[in-house]
Protein backbone atom coordinates (compact mmCIF):
# COMPACT_ATOMS: atom_id res chain seq x y z
CA UNK A 1 0.00 0.00 0.00
CA UNK A 2 1.40 3.50 -1.05
CA UNK A 3 -0.85 5.47 1.23
CA UNK A 4 0.85 8.45 3.62
CA UNK A 5 0.91 6.85 7.46
CA UNK A 6 1.43 9.72 9.90
CA UNK A 7 4.10 8.94 12.68
CA UNK A 8 4.96 10.95 15.51
CA UNK A 9 8.29 12.49 16.61
CA UNK A 10 9.21 8.77 18.10
CA UNK A 11 8.53 7.41 15.36
CA UNK A 12 5.01 5.60 16.57
CA UNK A 13 1.22 6.06 15.17
CA UNK A 14 -0.66 9.03 16.60
CA UNK A 15 -0.97 6.97 19.97
CA UNK A 16 2.03 4.89 21.43
CA UNK A 17 -0.59 2.21 22.75
CA UNK A 18 -3.00 2.49 19.60
CA UNK A 19 -2.27 -0.21 17.09
CA UNK A 20 -3.59 0.82 14.20
CA UNK A 21 -1.99 3.54 11.85
CA UNK A 22 -3.42 7.04 10.54
CA UNK A 23 -3.70 7.29 6.92
CA UNK A 24 -4.64 9.74 4.55
CA UNK A 25 -7.20 8.91 2.91
CA UNK A 26 -6.49 11.40 -0.56
CA UNK A 27 -3.26 8.63 -0.97
CA UNK A 28 -5.38 5.45 -1.16
CA UNK A 29 -5.66 4.31 -4.38
CA UNK A 30 -8.13 4.94 -6.57
CA UNK A 31 -10.83 2.08 -5.72
CA UNK A 32 -10.74 3.47 -2.35
CA UNK A 33 -10.80 6.74 -2.75
CA UNK A 34 -14.25 6.29 -5.09
CA UNK A 35 -15.76 4.47 -2.24
CA UNK A 36 -14.84 6.62 0.81
CA UNK A 37 -14.74 10.24 -1.21
CA UNK A 38 -12.46 11.59 1.34
CA UNK A 39 -12.72 15.09 2.21
CA UNK A 40 -15.53 15.93 -0.49
CA UNK A 41 -18.77 17.29 0.08
CA UNK A 42 -21.52 16.04 0.33
CA UNK A 43 -25.00 17.52 1.09
CA UNK A 44 -27.30 16.52 3.83
CA UNK A 45 -30.96 16.41 3.48
CA UNK A 46 -31.23 20.31 3.84
CA UNK A 47 -28.83 20.69 1.52
CA UNK A 48 -26.14 21.89 3.19
CA UNK A 49 -22.47 21.10 1.82
CA UNK A 50 -20.37 18.77 4.47
CA UNK A 51 -17.20 17.99 4.66
CA UNK A 52 -16.45 14.21 4.49
CA UNK A 53 -13.65 13.02 7.01
CA UNK A 54 -10.02 12.31 5.18
CA UNK A 55 -8.35 10.81 7.67
CA UNK A 56 -8.48 6.98 8.65
CA UNK A 57 -7.85 4.09 10.70
CA UNK A 58 -6.46 1.32 8.57
CA UNK A 59 -7.70 -2.23 9.94
CA UNK A 60 -5.55 -4.50 8.36
CA UNK A 61 -7.53 -7.58 9.21
CA UNK A 62 -10.68 -9.11 10.91
CA UNK A 63 -8.74 -10.60 13.32
CA UNK A 64 -7.06 -7.01 14.18
CA UNK A 65 -10.43 -5.49 14.65
CA UNK A 66 -11.73 -8.18 16.53
CA UNK A 67 -9.20 -7.54 19.60
CA UNK A 68 -8.72 -4.12 19.38
CA UNK A 69 -10.16 -2.72 22.07
CA UNK A 70 -11.75 1.06 21.10
CA UNK A 71 -13.49 1.25 24.69
CA UNK A 72 -13.38 -0.79 27.77
CA UNK A 73 -16.51 -2.92 26.46
CA UNK A 74 -16.36 -1.75 22.80
CA UNK A 75 -14.08 -3.70 19.97
CA UNK A 76 -13.63 -1.98 16.98
CA UNK A 77 -15.24 -5.50 14.80
CA UNK A 78 -18.94 -3.69 16.49
CA UNK A 79 -18.47 -0.38 14.88
CA UNK A 80 -17.36 -2.15 11.25
CA UNK A 81 -20.13 -4.56 10.12
CA UNK A 82 -21.39 -3.63 7.03
CA UNK A 83 -23.20 -6.22 4.43
CA UNK A 84 -23.20 -6.78 0.89
CA UNK A 85 -24.56 -3.09 0.18
CA UNK A 86 -21.32 -1.73 1.31
CA UNK A 87 -19.20 -0.95 -1.89
CA UNK A 88 -16.93 -4.10 -2.89
CA UNK A 89 -13.06 -2.70 -1.93
CA UNK A 90 -14.44 -1.95 1.46
CA UNK A 91 -15.57 -5.30 2.34
CA UNK A 92 -12.02 -6.52 2.32
CA UNK A 93 -8.82 -5.77 4.57
CA UNK A 94 -7.34 -3.49 4.97
CA UNK A 95 -10.58 -1.52 5.77
CA UNK A 96 -10.64 2.23 6.81
CA UNK A 97 -12.44 3.74 9.49
CA UNK A 98 -12.79 7.80 10.12
CA UNK A 99 -10.86 8.74 13.13
CA UNK A 100 -13.68 10.24 15.01
CA UNK A 101 -14.62 6.32 15.84
CA UNK A 102 -12.71 6.55 18.62
CA UNK A 103 -15.27 9.59 20.02
CA UNK A 104 -18.41 7.59 18.84
CA UNK A 105 -17.10 4.56 21.43
CA UNK A 106 -16.37 6.69 24.62
CA UNK A 107 -19.46 7.98 24.24
CA UNK A 108 -20.99 4.95 23.76
CA UNK A 109 -18.96 3.54 26.48
CA UNK A 110 -20.78 6.56 28.78
CA UNK A 111 -23.80 5.36 27.55
CA UNK A 112 -23.21 1.87 28.56
CA UNK A 113 -22.83 2.88 32.05
CA UNK A 114 -25.53 4.46 32.09
CA UNK A 115 -28.12 1.69 30.66
CA UNK A 116 -25.94 -0.73 32.77
CA UNK A 117 -25.94 -3.76 30.25
CA UNK A 118 -24.80 -4.80 27.10
CA UNK A 119 -25.29 -2.07 23.94
CA UNK A 120 -25.29 -3.68 20.69
CA UNK A 121 -24.88 -2.32 17.41
CA UNK A 122 -26.32 -3.38 14.49
CA UNK A 123 -25.45 -4.50 11.12
CA UNK A 124 -25.01 -1.86 8.69
CA UNK A 125 -25.03 0.36 11.90
CA UNK A 126 -21.76 1.82 12.72
CA UNK A 127 -19.08 3.46 10.18
CA UNK A 128 -20.24 2.85 6.61
CA UNK A 129 -19.12 4.48 3.76
CA UNK A 130 -20.95 7.03 1.57
CA UNK A 131 -21.14 4.38 -0.96
CA UNK A 132 -22.84 2.26 0.87
CA UNK A 133 -26.31 1.66 -0.68
CA UNK A 134 -28.19 2.89 2.15
CA UNK A 135 -25.94 5.60 2.80
CA UNK A 136 -27.76 8.61 1.40
CA UNK A 137 -28.25 12.46 2.30
CA UNK A 138 -24.49 12.78 3.95
CA UNK A 139 -25.43 9.99 6.62
CA UNK A 140 -23.76 10.41 10.02
CA UNK A 141 -22.92 6.77 9.30
CA UNK A 142 -20.32 7.93 7.01
CA UNK A 143 -18.63 10.54 9.49
CA UNK A 144 -18.35 7.74 12.35
CA UNK A 145 -20.04 9.38 14.57
CA UNK A 146 -23.27 7.44 14.24
CA UNK A 147 -24.57 5.18 16.03
CA UNK A 148 -27.58 2.32 15.22
CA UNK A 149 -28.48 0.18 18.82
CA UNK A 150 -30.84 -2.88 17.92
CA UNK A 151 -30.37 -4.40 21.52
CA UNK A 152 -29.32 -3.07 24.91
CA UNK A 153 -29.35 -6.16 27.24
CA UNK A 154 -32.19 -8.20 26.85
CA UNK A 155 -34.32 -5.28 25.04
CA UNK A 156 -34.81 -5.14 21.46
CA UNK A 157 -35.26 -1.44 20.39
CA UNK A 158 -37.82 -2.19 18.04
CA UNK A 159 -41.20 -0.15 19.58
CA UNK A 160 -41.92 3.30 20.93
CA UNK A 161 -41.09 1.91 24.57
CA UNK A 162 -37.96 0.88 24.64
CA UNK A 163 -36.82 3.24 22.12
CA UNK A 164 -37.39 6.61 23.96
CA UNK A 165 -36.74 4.73 26.93
CA UNK A 166 -33.24 4.99 25.76
CA UNK A 167 -33.13 7.57 23.52
CA UNK A 168 -33.86 10.07 26.95
CA UNK A 169 -30.98 8.33 28.84
CA UNK A 170 -28.62 9.27 25.71
CA UNK A 171 -29.50 12.37 25.74
CA UNK A 172 -29.40 13.29 29.73
CA UNK A 173 -25.99 10.94 29.37
CA UNK A 174 -24.07 12.51 26.69
CA UNK A 175 -24.15 16.36 26.27
CA UNK A 176 -24.73 17.37 22.86
CA UNK A 177 -26.04 13.82 21.62
CA UNK A 178 -28.79 13.76 18.95
CA UNK A 179 -31.27 10.46 18.52
CA UNK A 180 -33.56 9.98 16.10
CA UNK A 181 -37.77 10.33 17.31
CA UNK A 182 -39.95 6.96 17.03
CA UNK A 183 -41.68 6.94 13.93
CA UNK A 184 -41.55 5.12 10.61
CA UNK A 185 -41.47 8.41 8.01
CA UNK A 186 -37.53 9.46 6.70
CA UNK A 187 -35.39 10.58 9.79
CA UNK A 188 -36.98 8.94 12.09
CA UNK A 189 -36.47 5.05 13.59
CA UNK A 190 -38.70 2.12 14.63
CA UNK A 191 -36.78 -0.65 14.62
CA UNK A 192 -32.96 0.71 16.63
CA UNK A 193 -31.86 3.90 18.35
CA UNK A 194 -30.16 6.36 15.92
CA UNK A 195 -27.62 8.33 17.89
CA UNK A 196 -25.21 10.43 16.51
CA UNK A 197 -22.59 13.10 17.54
CA UNK A 198 -23.08 15.30 14.50
CA UNK A 199 -20.55 16.20 11.48
CA UNK A 200 -17.40 15.74 13.91
CA UNK A 201 -13.82 15.65 11.76
CA UNK A 202 -11.20 14.19 13.70
CA UNK A 203 -7.67 15.25 12.20
CA UNK A 204 -4.87 13.78 14.06
CA UNK A 205 -2.33 15.52 15.59
CA UNK A 206 0.76 14.94 13.22
CA UNK A 207 -1.19 15.87 10.36
CA UNK A 208 0.71 18.80 9.05
CA UNK A 209 -2.75 20.53 7.18
CA UNK B 1 -62.10 -49.36 -39.85
CA UNK B 2 -62.22 -47.76 -36.66
CA UNK B 3 -59.80 -45.56 -35.80
CA UNK B 4 -57.75 -46.17 -32.99
CA UNK B 5 -56.36 -43.69 -30.10
CA UNK B 6 -52.38 -43.64 -29.67
CA UNK B 7 -51.94 -45.15 -26.30
CA UNK B 8 -50.54 -42.01 -24.43
CA UNK B 9 -53.08 -40.31 -25.24
CA UNK B 10 -55.46 -42.74 -23.56
CA UNK B 11 -53.55 -42.90 -20.31
CA UNK B 12 -53.27 -39.55 -20.42
CA UNK B 13 -57.25 -38.94 -20.39
CA UNK B 14 -57.42 -41.80 -18.14
CA UNK B 15 -55.14 -39.83 -15.63
CA UNK B 16 -56.97 -36.23 -16.52
CA UNK B 17 -60.05 -37.89 -15.46
CA UNK B 18 -58.79 -39.66 -12.04
CA UNK B 19 -57.31 -36.09 -10.91
CA UNK B 20 -60.65 -34.74 -11.98
CA UNK B 21 -62.62 -37.39 -9.50
CA UNK B 22 -60.12 -35.98 -6.83
CA UNK B 23 -60.76 -32.52 -7.16
CA UNK B 24 -64.54 -32.88 -7.43
CA UNK B 25 -64.16 -35.26 -4.10
CA UNK B 26 -61.89 -33.22 -2.26
CA UNK B 27 -64.20 -29.93 -2.55
CA UNK B 28 -61.54 -27.26 -3.55
CA UNK B 29 -62.54 -24.48 -5.37
CA UNK B 30 -60.41 -26.00 -8.34
CA UNK B 31 -57.13 -27.56 -8.90
CA UNK B 32 -54.15 -27.58 -11.11
CA UNK B 33 -51.16 -30.02 -12.21
CA UNK B 34 -48.43 -30.48 -14.14
CA UNK B 35 -45.76 -33.56 -14.67
CA UNK B 36 -43.04 -33.62 -16.93
CA UNK B 37 -41.86 -36.92 -16.81
CA UNK B 38 -38.09 -37.00 -17.82
CA UNK B 39 -37.99 -40.98 -18.11
CA UNK B 40 -41.03 -41.21 -20.38
CA UNK B 41 -41.39 -37.59 -21.68
CA UNK B 42 -44.65 -38.20 -20.96
CA UNK B 43 -46.78 -34.77 -20.21
CA UNK B 44 -50.40 -33.94 -17.94
CA UNK B 45 -51.39 -30.64 -18.03
CA UNK B 46 -54.49 -30.34 -15.58
CA UNK B 47 -55.83 -26.36 -15.53
CA UNK B 48 -52.41 -25.93 -15.64
CA UNK B 49 -52.39 -22.42 -17.60
CA UNK B 50 -54.84 -21.45 -14.34
CA UNK B 51 -53.73 -18.44 -12.52
CA UNK B 52 -53.19 -18.97 -8.50
CA UNK B 53 -52.41 -16.98 -5.80
CA UNK B 54 -48.38 -18.63 -5.49
CA UNK B 55 -48.40 -18.24 -1.91
CA UNK B 56 -44.72 -19.17 -0.68
CA UNK B 57 -43.99 -21.45 -3.93
CA UNK B 58 -43.03 -18.11 -5.47
CA UNK B 59 -39.42 -18.33 -3.26
CA UNK B 60 -38.97 -20.56 -6.08
CA UNK B 61 -38.05 -18.52 -8.72
CA UNK B 62 -37.28 -16.32 -5.99
CA UNK B 63 -34.17 -18.90 -5.19
CA UNK B 64 -33.61 -18.77 -9.08
CA UNK B 65 -33.16 -15.08 -8.61
CA UNK B 66 -30.49 -15.09 -5.66
CA UNK B 67 -28.69 -18.04 -7.64
CA UNK B 68 -28.55 -15.71 -11.01
CA UNK B 69 -27.00 -12.58 -8.71
CA UNK B 70 -24.32 -15.13 -7.65
CA UNK B 71 -23.81 -16.33 -10.93
CA UNK B 72 -22.99 -13.25 -11.87
CA UNK B 73 -21.04 -11.86 -9.69
CA UNK B 74 -23.34 -9.43 -7.56
CA UNK B 75 -23.61 -12.13 -4.82
CA UNK B 76 -21.33 -14.42 -3.31
CA UNK B 77 -22.93 -17.58 -1.42
CA UNK B 78 -20.92 -16.18 1.40
CA UNK B 79 -22.11 -12.57 1.21
CA UNK B 80 -23.52 -11.39 4.27
CA UNK B 81 -26.89 -9.54 4.34
CA UNK B 82 -27.75 -7.45 7.32
CA UNK B 83 -31.55 -9.52 8.86
CA UNK B 84 -33.21 -6.20 9.91
CA UNK B 85 -37.37 -6.78 10.15
CA UNK B 86 -38.48 -3.76 8.22
CA UNK B 87 -39.64 -3.84 4.32
CA UNK B 88 -41.36 -1.11 2.17
CA UNK B 89 -44.92 -1.79 0.74
CA UNK B 90 -45.79 -1.74 -2.50
CA UNK B 91 -48.57 0.25 -2.00
CA UNK B 92 -47.01 3.84 -1.19
CA UNK B 93 -43.56 2.98 0.42
CA UNK B 94 -45.57 2.18 3.90
CA UNK B 95 -43.15 -0.09 5.91
CA UNK B 96 -43.70 -3.33 7.39
CA UNK B 97 -42.82 -6.11 9.28
CA UNK B 98 -42.93 -9.87 8.67
CA UNK B 99 -44.73 -11.48 12.24
CA UNK B 100 -42.14 -13.89 13.71
CA UNK B 101 -45.04 -15.65 14.84
CA UNK B 102 -46.57 -16.48 11.26
CA UNK B 103 -42.63 -17.54 10.28
CA UNK B 104 -42.13 -21.26 10.93
CA UNK B 105 -38.33 -20.28 11.34
CA UNK B 106 -36.87 -18.39 14.45
CA UNK B 107 -33.25 -18.78 13.29
CA UNK B 108 -33.48 -15.96 11.08
CA UNK B 109 -35.98 -14.00 13.71
CA UNK B 110 -32.91 -15.03 16.34
CA UNK B 111 -30.24 -13.11 14.38
CA UNK B 112 -31.94 -9.47 13.99
CA UNK B 113 -29.67 -6.71 14.01
CA UNK B 114 -27.22 -9.02 12.83
CA UNK B 115 -25.82 -10.68 9.57
CA UNK B 116 -26.66 -14.10 7.73
CA UNK B 117 -24.51 -15.46 4.69
CA UNK B 118 -26.83 -15.13 1.27
CA UNK B 119 -27.02 -19.44 1.56
CA UNK B 120 -28.44 -19.76 4.87
CA UNK B 121 -31.04 -17.15 3.56
CA UNK B 122 -31.51 -19.13 0.82
CA UNK B 123 -32.00 -22.85 2.94
CA UNK B 124 -34.31 -20.94 5.91
CA UNK B 125 -36.05 -19.36 2.71
CA UNK B 126 -37.34 -22.75 1.19
CA UNK B 127 -36.67 -25.46 3.75
CA UNK B 128 -38.66 -23.41 6.07
CA UNK B 129 -40.04 -21.15 4.16
CA UNK B 130 -39.10 -18.48 6.43
CA UNK B 131 -40.86 -15.02 5.08
CA UNK B 132 -38.03 -12.67 6.74
CA UNK B 133 -35.66 -14.81 4.91
CA UNK B 134 -37.42 -14.32 1.43
CA UNK B 135 -37.62 -10.41 2.01
CA UNK B 136 -34.34 -10.19 2.80
CA UNK B 137 -33.18 -11.73 0.02
CA UNK B 138 -35.67 -9.36 -2.33
CA UNK B 139 -34.43 -6.43 -1.15
CA UNK B 140 -30.68 -6.99 -1.64
CA UNK B 141 -31.58 -8.86 -5.07
CA UNK B 142 -34.63 -6.69 -6.42
CA UNK B 143 -37.85 -7.77 -8.34
CA UNK B 144 -37.32 -6.26 -11.15
CA UNK B 145 -33.92 -8.50 -11.73
CA UNK B 146 -35.60 -11.44 -10.78
CA UNK B 147 -38.43 -10.44 -13.73
CA UNK B 148 -35.36 -9.93 -15.58
CA UNK B 149 -33.64 -13.23 -14.52
CA UNK B 150 -36.87 -15.14 -15.51
CA UNK B 151 -37.25 -13.60 -18.75
CA UNK B 152 -33.80 -14.34 -20.19
CA UNK B 153 -33.88 -17.66 -19.02
CA UNK B 154 -37.44 -17.91 -21.00
CA UNK B 155 -39.45 -19.41 -17.85
CA UNK B 156 -41.64 -16.21 -17.20
CA UNK B 157 -44.86 -17.36 -18.77
CA UNK B 158 -47.01 -18.31 -15.87
CA UNK B 159 -44.87 -16.52 -13.02
CA UNK B 160 -45.95 -13.21 -11.72
CA UNK B 161 -43.71 -11.80 -9.43
CA UNK B 162 -44.97 -8.28 -7.83
CA UNK B 163 -44.02 -8.13 -4.55
CA UNK B 164 -42.04 -9.30 -0.94
CA UNK B 165 -44.20 -11.45 1.54
CA UNK B 166 -46.68 -10.95 4.29
CA UNK B 167 -47.27 -7.03 2.37
CA UNK B 168 -50.72 -7.42 3.68
CA UNK B 169 -51.41 -3.81 2.48
CA UNK B 170 -50.71 -5.35 -1.17
CA UNK B 171 -52.82 -8.20 -0.50
CA UNK B 172 -55.71 -5.69 0.44
CA UNK B 173 -54.95 -3.64 -2.31
CA UNK B 174 -55.14 -7.66 -4.64
CA UNK B 175 -51.55 -6.87 -5.56
CA UNK B 176 -50.46 -10.42 -5.10
CA UNK B 177 -47.68 -12.72 -6.50
CA UNK B 178 -49.14 -15.20 -9.45
CA UNK B 179 -48.25 -18.68 -10.57
CA UNK B 180 -49.06 -21.37 -13.00
CA UNK B 181 -48.73 -24.72 -12.69
CA UNK B 182 -47.28 -25.21 -15.81
CA UNK B 183 -44.81 -21.69 -14.92
CA UNK B 184 -43.10 -23.55 -11.73
CA UNK B 185 -42.95 -26.59 -13.79
CA UNK B 186 -40.70 -24.63 -16.57
CA UNK B 187 -38.57 -23.89 -13.42
CA UNK B 188 -38.25 -26.81 -11.66
CA UNK B 189 -37.21 -28.71 -15.09
CA UNK B 190 -34.47 -26.19 -15.78
CA UNK B 191 -33.23 -26.69 -12.16
CA UNK B 192 -33.36 -30.75 -11.98
CA UNK B 193 -31.62 -30.79 -16.04
CA UNK B 194 -29.06 -28.90 -14.63
CA UNK B 195 -29.73 -25.74 -17.06
CA UNK B 196 -30.06 -23.02 -14.75
CA UNK B 197 -27.21 -20.78 -15.20
CA UNK B 198 -24.56 -23.72 -14.62
CA UNK B 199 -24.89 -27.62 -13.60
CA UNK B 200 -23.16 -26.61 -10.40
CA UNK B 201 -25.28 -23.77 -9.48
CA UNK B 202 -28.28 -26.08 -10.48
CA UNK B 203 -27.54 -28.91 -8.21
CA UNK B 204 -26.86 -26.07 -5.29
CA UNK B 205 -30.68 -25.01 -5.82
CA UNK B 206 -32.06 -28.77 -5.89
CA UNK B 207 -29.79 -29.82 -2.75
CA UNK B 208 -31.75 -26.46 -1.45
CA UNK B 209 -35.21 -27.75 -2.22
CA UNK B 210 -34.22 -31.23 -0.95
CA UNK B 211 -33.80 -29.63 2.20
CA UNK B 212 -37.54 -29.18 2.36
CA UNK B 213 -39.13 -29.57 5.87
CA UNK B 214 -42.82 -29.69 4.60
CA UNK B 215 -43.70 -32.90 3.87
CA UNK B 216 -47.24 -33.38 4.02
CA UNK B 217 -47.77 -32.47 0.50
CA UNK B 218 -45.98 -34.36 -2.62
CA UNK B 219 -43.94 -36.74 -0.62
CA UNK B 220 -46.29 -38.10 2.24
CA UNK B 221 -47.77 -40.89 -0.08
CA UNK B 222 -44.46 -41.84 -1.95
CA UNK B 223 -42.23 -44.89 -1.44
CA UNK B 224 -39.45 -44.15 1.30
CA UNK B 225 -37.04 -44.81 -1.60
CA UNK B 226 -38.52 -41.64 -3.06
CA UNK B 227 -36.74 -38.18 -2.37
CA UNK B 228 -38.31 -35.17 -3.23
CA UNK B 229 -36.93 -31.61 -3.82
CA UNK B 230 -40.02 -29.71 -4.15
CA UNK B 231 -41.38 -26.22 -2.46
CA UNK B 232 -44.72 -26.09 -0.29
CA UNK B 233 -46.78 -22.90 -0.38
CA UNK B 234 -50.16 -22.54 1.84
CA UNK B 235 -52.28 -19.51 2.58
CA UNK B 236 -55.99 -19.47 3.94
CA UNK B 237 -57.09 -19.97 0.56
CA UNK B 238 -54.53 -22.20 -1.41
CA UNK B 239 -52.39 -24.80 -0.55
CA UNK B 240 -49.54 -25.97 -3.20
CA UNK B 241 -46.50 -28.72 -3.47
CA UNK B 242 -43.95 -28.03 -6.54
CA UNK B 243 -41.24 -30.22 -6.84
CA UNK B 244 -38.95 -32.94 -8.04
CA UNK B 245 -39.67 -36.57 -7.74
CA UNK B 246 -36.24 -39.09 -7.43
CA UNK B 247 -36.93 -42.45 -7.57
CA UNK B 248 -34.62 -45.52 -7.64
CA UNK B 249 -33.18 -46.97 -11.36
CA UNK B 250 -35.13 -44.01 -13.15
CA UNK B 251 -35.20 -40.43 -14.38
CA UNK B 252 -36.63 -37.90 -12.03
CA UNK B 253 -40.41 -36.32 -12.89
CA UNK B 254 -41.12 -32.64 -12.24
CA UNK B 255 -44.85 -32.12 -10.60
CA UNK B 256 -46.56 -29.09 -9.48
CA UNK B 257 -50.32 -29.47 -7.60
CA UNK B 258 -51.77 -26.05 -6.67
CA UNK B 259 -55.17 -25.49 -5.25
CA UNK B 260 -57.52 -23.15 -4.24
CA UNK B 261 -60.40 -23.79 -1.62
CA UNK B 262 -62.79 -22.11 0.62
CA UNK B 263 -60.54 -20.65 3.95
CA UNK B 264 -62.98 -23.37 5.89
CA UNK B 265 -61.60 -25.93 3.90
CA UNK B 266 -59.81 -29.47 5.16
CA UNK B 267 -58.10 -32.37 3.52
CA UNK B 268 -55.62 -29.90 1.36
CA UNK B 269 -52.64 -31.43 2.11
CA UNK B 270 -54.30 -35.02 2.25
CA UNK B 271 -55.88 -34.02 -1.56
CA UNK B 272 -52.12 -33.20 -2.88
CA UNK B 273 -50.54 -36.35 -1.87
CA UNK B 274 -53.21 -38.15 -3.20
CA UNK B 275 -52.94 -36.42 -6.32
CA UNK B 276 -49.20 -37.21 -6.43
CA UNK B 277 -49.95 -41.15 -4.93
CA UNK B 278 -52.07 -41.31 -8.06
CA UNK B 279 -49.30 -39.90 -10.68
CA UNK B 280 -46.28 -42.25 -8.77
CA UNK B 281 -48.63 -44.74 -9.78
CA UNK B 282 -49.35 -43.59 -13.48
CA UNK B 283 -45.70 -43.40 -13.69
CA UNK B 284 -44.45 -46.59 -12.38
CA UNK B 285 -47.09 -48.93 -12.82
CA UNK B 286 -46.67 -51.12 -16.73
CA UNK B 287 -49.75 -50.30 -18.95
CA UNK B 288 -52.06 -52.97 -19.58
CA UNK B 289 -52.81 -54.05 -22.89
CA UNK B 290 -56.57 -53.98 -23.70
Amino acid sequence: MSSTAFAGPTGLNESANFPLRVVDGLTLPPEYRKALRPGEEWKDEMGRPRQLPRYFYEIPSWDSAMKIELATHFLLWEFIQVDVREAAPLRTFPRYVPCAITLLAVCLERFREAVGSMVHISANGGYRSPSHRFSKNATLHAWGTAANIYRIGETYLDNRGAIERFSLIARETLPGIWTRPYGAPTGYAEDHLHLDLGYVLSVPRDVKS
Amino acid sequence: MAKTENPTATRERALQAQIERIETESGAKAIGVALHDAETDFELHYKADRWFHAASTIKVPILLGVFAAIDRGDLLPHSRVHVRNRFLSVVEGVPFRVESGRDSNSAVHNAIGKMMRVDELAYHMITTSSNLATNLLLSVVGTDAINKTLKELDVDDGIDLKRGVEDELAFEKGINNMVTADGLLRILVLLSEGKAFSPALSRRMMDILHGQEFNQGIPARLPKAARVAHKTGEISTVAHDAGVVYLPKRKPYGLVVLSEWDPAGSGRSRTIATISHTIYEFLTQEPVDE
